[in-house]
C-alpha cells in the first residue's frame, strides 16, 4: 500500500484577552428613534465576525433585531477606548461591555415607561422590537417607547466600560512567574485524520474533530469559521508553510515560492462547540480565535507517526522530510534485524 | 510613451478612454475606472484576488496588460449584484458565513460563478478543484464550499430559494444562533472599501526605499536628486522625526525609519510623497545611500554567545526577554520517575499572508489632526506612539481602522503609519501607502521561529512528575511582540495539566532576521507543540493511550496553574471527551496503529485527492512519480 492513513491527537489551553496585564475596553449605547439600537466602541472588526457577533449581543439585550443594530466604530477620537483586535478578546471584551452599556440604555428607557404605565420596573420586558409590561395590556413598539422617553425629556443612552481583574506575573530576574495572567481560560482536543504517500512522502489531512470551549457560543456559525480557518492555517504551518531566509535575505517573497494551503489541502473539519460560560462576565462568553489552532500541528504529527511510524520534530512536514524520516527508520530496522540474525 | 485607446465593454457600458500602456488590466479597472472591488492580493497570478470574466472566460487581471482588453467584454465583481441585489451565489456566500476578512471574496464569487457555469452540477470535491487558485487565509475554505453548494442547489431547484434567507429570531433570542453576518453583503459584492481602495482628493503616493543589507551603519542618505524630480513633494528620513523615535509593542526599539544604521533587509530608510506611484518609485531609485557594512548575526543561539554582534545597544546580550517559569523542583521530579524523555523540536518562520498588503492613507484635517487610515490591529496604542514620535498631543493624533483583510496578528505593529503621518504633516496633503506583496512579506513580522528541548518525567502509571522546557526564539531584528510572545508562550507551555515540578524558560533573542511579531496563538502554539507530541511518546512508552494520558494529567476544577493561579471550572475533560466520541475514536496506545486500527474513513471525513490533479492545480511542484 502506497497510502497509509493514521489518526492523532492533542489537547490545549488558552488564555482570554490580554497576557499578565489589566485588561479593559468601553461602549457606548444608545436606543435610537424608530427603536434600532446605536453601538459605539473603539475596535471591532478584522474579519472574525465581531461586528455581527456585537449586533446580537446589543440586539438581544436591548430587544431589538440584530439587523437595526447600526455599530460606530474604530476611530480613536469618535470612539470610546476597547484597546486592540487580538489576544482572542472580542468576543469576551468588547461582548461583554457592549451586552453593559445596551442594559443601562434599557434601563433609562424602561424606568420611564415604568413610570408611564404606572408598572415596577422589573415587571418591563422588551423582545423583538416591543416593549410590555407582564400581566397588562401595556405594549407598545420601541419606537413608540423612545418617543415617549424624549417626549419626557430623556435620550435612552447608557455606557460601560469592562475590566479584567488580572496581574503581571513575576518573570523578572529570579522570578517564578507567578500571576494571574487571565481571568478566563479556555481548553480544547482536535483529532485528525491523515494518509501519508509513502512514495512521495506527501501528506492530506483528510479531517479533524475539534472541539472547543467558548464559554457560550453567540453565532456558533461564525465560532466554526474561527475553528475551520485556524486549522487550515495550522496545516500550512505544520506541512507546508516556509519562510526562508539566507544571511538574512529570503528566497521567499511571493506565493510562487511561498506555499500556502489551498482549497485542495484542506481536510473535512468537524467542528464541537463546549459551552462552559465564564462566570465573571455578564454573559459567559470566552474566545475562540486563537485556540483554534494551537492542537492541530501536534494531532497531525501525532496522526503521522500513528500511519507511518515517523516523527517530525522539525516543522514543516514537508514530503522530503516525511521520506527522510521513513528512509532513516527502515535503515535502522534492516539494521536491527540484521544484528538480530 | 503614448496613451492607448482602450474601447471595451465593461460591466455593460461602452467604456472609450486613454490608458497609460504599461497598465494592468488590473490597474485600468481599479485605477482608471475606479472599480475597486477586484482586489490585487499578489500581482504574480498567485492568489486569485484580481479575478475577473474577460469574453466571459475567468481571467486575473493582474497579468493581463489592458492593451490585451481591446474591443473585449469585461466583467468584474461589481457587475454580478448591479442593481443591488446579490446574485445567488453571492447570497450562499452570505448565508453561508463564507466570508471573513473579505479580501479574497470578490475573486472567490467570481471563480465560484464560473465554476458553477462550467457545470452548474458539479459536486464538492470539483468545486474544490475549481477554486484551486483562489487563495483565502482566513476561513479555511469550508464555508466557501458549503456556499458554492448552496447556490448549486438553489439554482437547479434541489433547495427552495428561502434556504437563503436569515434564520429566524422571532422567539427573541438571537444569541446562539446562526446570524447572517452583518458584514458579508458589502464583501461578497465588493462594496467594501479598504485602505487600498480609498482615494482622496489632491491624494500624493508614496514609496518605501528599503534596506539591501541585514547590518550596516548609514553613513549618509542623499535625497538631493529625488527631492529635485518633477512630481516629487516630499522626502523623509530619520532626521525628520520630530518628536522621540520608536516603536514596538513592548519596547520601543524600532524608529519609523532606520537610525543611524540598518537592522535588517527590508528595513525602511527613506519614503518619498510625489504625485503618482511611478513618480514616487523612481524618485526612490534616485536616493543614495552610503553604508559602512557591520557583522551581522542570523543565528539566535549564535548571538546568545558573547562577542556576539550587538543588534541594540540597550541589549548587549541580544535578550529581548527571557521568561521563567517555576514550580517545585525539577531536578528532584526527574530523578523520582519511572521514565525520563527528553527531545528537541523546532518550529519555522511564518508568514501571516493576510491577502489586504499594508496599506494606508494619512491627513492633517482642518483641527490640525494628523489622522492616519490603516488597517491598524491596535489603533489605541499606535496613536499613543504616534503622538510621541511626532511630538503632538495625543487629541492631535486620530487612528481610523479601515477594513482590515486578515491581520491574524501581523497589524499590531505600527510599521509604516509613522512615514505616512510625517509625510502628510510635511506636504500638508493626503497621502496613500499601498504595499506590493513582495514588500509586504519582506518588511513585516514573522512568527517566531523556534527551538526547544523539552524533558518530561512520567510514572509509571502515566502521571507527570517533571517537566523542563527551554525555547529559544528567533526575534528578528526588532522588538515588536516578541516580550509578550515569550510570556504567552512560557505561562502556557507545560499545557494544561497537573504538574508538581515544572521549569520553563523561553528567551526571545535579537538578530538581523526579519523580525518577528504577533501571530496568531502567540508563541503557545510553539511550545505547545513540543509538549502534546511528547506526550504521545511518553503514551507509546508506557502503553497508554493518548487520551487516557491526557485525562490522568489533566487539570481539574479548582487547579494551581504553573504560575500558581486557582482555576475556577476546567472545560478539559468536556473536550477531550467529545473529540473522543466525535471521532468515534478507538483507543488504543499510540503505538503506530495505523495499518490496523477499525476508526478510519469515516462519513465525516473527506476523500484523498489524486496526486497528478493537486500539483497541477498549484502548480507549485511538479507530481513527484
Ligand atoms: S492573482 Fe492577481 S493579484 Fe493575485
Ligand atoms: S476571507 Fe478569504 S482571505 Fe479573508
Amino acid at each position: 500500500m502506497a497510502r497509509k492513513r493514521g489518526r492523532g491527537m492533542a489537547a490545549c489551553w488558552y488564555g482570554i484577552a490580554r497576557t499578565a496585564t489589566v485588561d479593559r475596553a468601553a461602549a457606548w449605547a444608545e436606543i435610537d428613534d424608530g427603536g434600532s439600537a446605536k453601538i459605539v466602541t473603539g475596535v471591532t472588526e478584522i474579519g472574525e465576525g465581531i461586528l455581527t457577533v456585537l449586533a446580537q449581543i446589543a440586539a438581544h439585550e436591548i430587544g431589538v433585531k440584530p439587523e437595526h443594530v447600526v455599530i460606530g466604530d474604530n476611530d480613536t477620537a469618535r470612539a470610546p477606548e476597547a484597546a486592540h483586535a487580538g489576544a482572542s478578546r472580542q468576543t469576551y471584551m468588547i461582548g461583554n461591555v457592549v451586552a453593559l452599556a445596551s442594559r443601562e440604555a434599557k434601563k433609562r428607557l424602561v424606568d420611564v415607561m415604568a413610570d408611564m404605565w404606572d408598572v415596577e420596573a422589573d415587571s418591563i420586558r422588551t423582545g423583538n422590537g416591543e416593549i410590555w409590561a407582564e400581566n397588562t395590556n401595556h405594549r407598545i413598539t420601541m419606537g413608540e417607547a423612545v418617543a415617549c422617553a424624549k417626549n419626557r425629556g430623556v435620550v435612552p443612552i447608557g455606557s460601560a466600560t469592562f475590566g479584567t481583574d488580572t496581574t503581571g506575573i513575576k518573570d523578572g530576574k529570579g522570578g517564578d512567574g507567578s500571576g494571574r495572567p487571565w481571568q478566563a481560560y479556555v481548553f480544547g482536543c482536535q483529532v485528525a485524520e491523515v494518509e501519508v504517500d509513502t512514495v512521495t512522502g506527501e501528506v492530506q489531512v483528510l479531517a479533524v474533530w475539534a472541539a472547543h470551549d467558548v464559554g457560550r457560543a453567540v453565532n456558533p456559525q461564525g465560532v466554526e469559521g474561527q475553528i475551520e480557518g485556524g486549522i487550515v492555517q495550522a496545516i500550512g504551518q505544520g506541512l507546508m508553510e516556509d519562510y526562508q531566509l539566507k544571511d538574512g535575505h529570503t528566497s521567499t517573497s511571493g506565493f510562487a515560492k511561498y506555499i500556502l494551503p489551498t482549497s485542495l489541502d484542506v481536510p473535512r473539519v468537524n467542528s464541537i462547540i463546549i459551552e462552559d460560560p465564564d462566570p465573571i462576565g455578564p454573559l459567559g462568553v470566552k474566545g475562540i480565535g486563537e485556540p483554534a489552532m494551537v492542537p492541530t500541528i501536534p494531532a497531525v504529527m501525532n496522526a503521522i507517526y500513528d500511519a507511518v511510524g515517523v516523527r517530525v520534530f522539525d516543522l514543516p512536514a514537508t514530503p522530503e522530510k516525511i521520506l527522510m524520516a521513513m528512509r532513516e527508520k527502515a535503515r535502522r530496522e534492516t539494521m536491527a534485524s540484521q544484528a538480530a540474525e | 510613451m503614448v496613451d492607448i485607446r482602450l474601447n471595451a465593454t465593461i460591466n455593460g457600458r461602452k467604456v472609450s478612454r486613454d490608458a497609460k500602456p504599461h497598465l494592468r488590466l488590473l490597474d485600468f479597472l481599479r485605477d482608471d475606472l475606479n472599480l475597486t472591488g477586484n482586489k490585487e492580493g499578489c500581482g504574480a497570478g498567485e492568489c486569485g484576488t484580481c479575478s475577473v470574466f474577460v469574453d466571459g472566460v475567468l481571467m486575473k487581471s493582474c497579468l493581463m496588460p489592458v492593451a490585451k482588453a481591446q474591443g473585449a467584454t469585461v466583467d468584474t465583481i461589481e457587475s454580478l449584484a448591479k442593481s443591488g441585489e446579490l446574485s445567488v451565489l453571492q447570497k450562499a456566500f452570505h448565508k453561508a458565513g463564507a466570508s471573513q476578512c473579505g479580501y479574497c471574496i470578490p475573486g472567490m464569487v467570481m471563480a465560484a460563478t464560473a465554476a458553477l457555469r462550467a457545470n452548474p452540477f458539479a459536486d464538492r470535491e470539483e468545486i474544490k478543484e475549481r477554486l484551486g487558485g483562489n487563495i483565502c487565509r482566513c476561513t479555511g475554505y469550508q464555508k466557501i464550499f458549503d456556499a458554492v453548494e448552496l447556490a448549486r442547489d438553489v439554482q437547479n431547484g434541489r433547495v427552495p430559494a428561502t434556504a437563503l434567507l436569515e434564520t429566524d429570531t422571532a422567539d427573541g433570542d438571537v444569541i446562539g444562533k446562526s446570524v447572517r453576518r452583518i458584514d458579508a453583503p458589502s464583501k461578497v459584492s465588493g462594496r467594501l472599501k479598504y485602505a487600498g481602495d480609498m482615494i482622496m482628493p489632491g491624494m500624493l503616493h508614496v514609496q518605501v526605499l528599503r534596506s539591501p543589507h541585514a547590518h550596516a551603519r548609514i553613513v549618509s542618505i542623499d535625497t538631493s536628486a529625488a527631492l529635485a524630480m518633477d512630481g516629487v513633494e516630499s522626502v523623509i528620513t530619520a532626521a525628520d522625526v520630530p518628536g522621540k523615535d520608536g516603536f514596538g509593542v513592548f519596547v520601543h526599539d524600532q524608529p519609523i525609519m532606520a537610525r543611524d544604521k540598518v537592522r535588517y533587509v527590508g528595513e525602511a530608510i527613506a519614503a518619498v510623497a510625489a504625485e503618482d506611484a511611478l513618480t514616487a518609485k523612481r524618485a526612490v531609485a534616485a536616493i543614495k545611500v552610503v553604508y559602512e557594512q557591520l557583522a551581522p548575526v542570523f543565528d539566535p543561539d549564535a548571538a546568545m554567545r558573547p562577542g556576539a554582534p550587538v543588534v541594540h545597544d540597550y541589549a548587549p546580550d541580544n535578550i529581548t526577554k527571557h521568561i521563567p517559569i517555576r514550580v517545585g523542583d525539577v531536578e528532584a521530579g526527574f530523578a523520582a520517575s519511572d521514565l525520563v524523555i527528553e527531545e528537541s523540536y523546532s518550529t519555522q518562520a511564518i508568514e501571516h499572508a493576510y491577502l489586504e498588503p499594508e496599506a494606508g492613507l494619512a491627513y492633517v484635517d482642518h483641527d490640525d489632526v494628523v489622522t492616519v487610515v490603516s488597517p491598524s490591529q491596535n489603533i489605541t496604542h499606535h496613536r499613543h506612539m504616534l503622538a510621541r514620535i511626532i511630538d503632538r498631543p495625543i487629541s492631535k493624533v486620530r487612528f481610523i481602522m479601515s477594513p482590515v483583510g486578515g491581520g491574524f496578528g501581523g497589524k499590531e505593529d505600527m510599521i509604516y503609519q509613522g512615514m505616512l503621518a510625517l509625510l502628510a504633516m510635511k506636504t500638508m496633503r493626503p497621502v496613500r501607502l499601498v504595499y506590493t506583496r513582495e514588500e509586504s512579506i519582506i518588511s513585516t513580522a514573522k512568527r517566531h521561529p523556534s527551538r526547544t528541548t523539552l524533558r518530561m518525567g512520567l510514572m509509571r502509571d502515566g502521571r507527570i512528575r517533571a517537566l523542563a522546557m527551554r525555547m529559544v526564539c528567533d526575534g528578528g531584528a526588532y522588538g515588536l511582540s516578541t516580550e509578550g510572545v515569550m510570556r504567552k508562550a512560557a505561562i502556557l507551555a507545560a499545557g494544561p495539566y497537573a504538574i508538581p515540578n515544572v521549569q520553563i524558560d523561553t528567551f526571545g533573542i535579537y538578530t538581523n532576521n526579519t523580525p518577528s511579531g504577533a501571530f496568531r496563538s502567540f508563541g503557545a502554539l510553539q511550545t505547545q507543540f513540543a509538549t502534546e507530541s511528547q506526550l504521545d511518546i511518553a503514551a507509546e512508552r508506557l502503553g497508554l493511550d493518548p487520551f487516557e494520558i491526557r485525562r490522568i494529567n489533566a487539570m481539574r476544577d479548582g487547579d494551581m496553574t504553573h504560575t500558581k493561579q486557582k482555576l475556577g471550572s476546567v472545560s478539559l475533560m468536556r473536550a477531550l471527551d467529545a473529540a473522543e466520541q466525535a471521532s468515534g475514536w478507538e483507543s488504543g496506545a499510540p503505538a503506530v496503529r495505523g495499518p490496523v486500527r477499525g476508526d478510519l474513513g469515516h462519513d465525516d471525513v473527506r476523500p484523498s485527492v489524486t496526486l497528478g490533479t493537486r500539483f497541477a492545480s498549484s502548480g507549485a511542484q511538479e507530481a513527484a512519480e
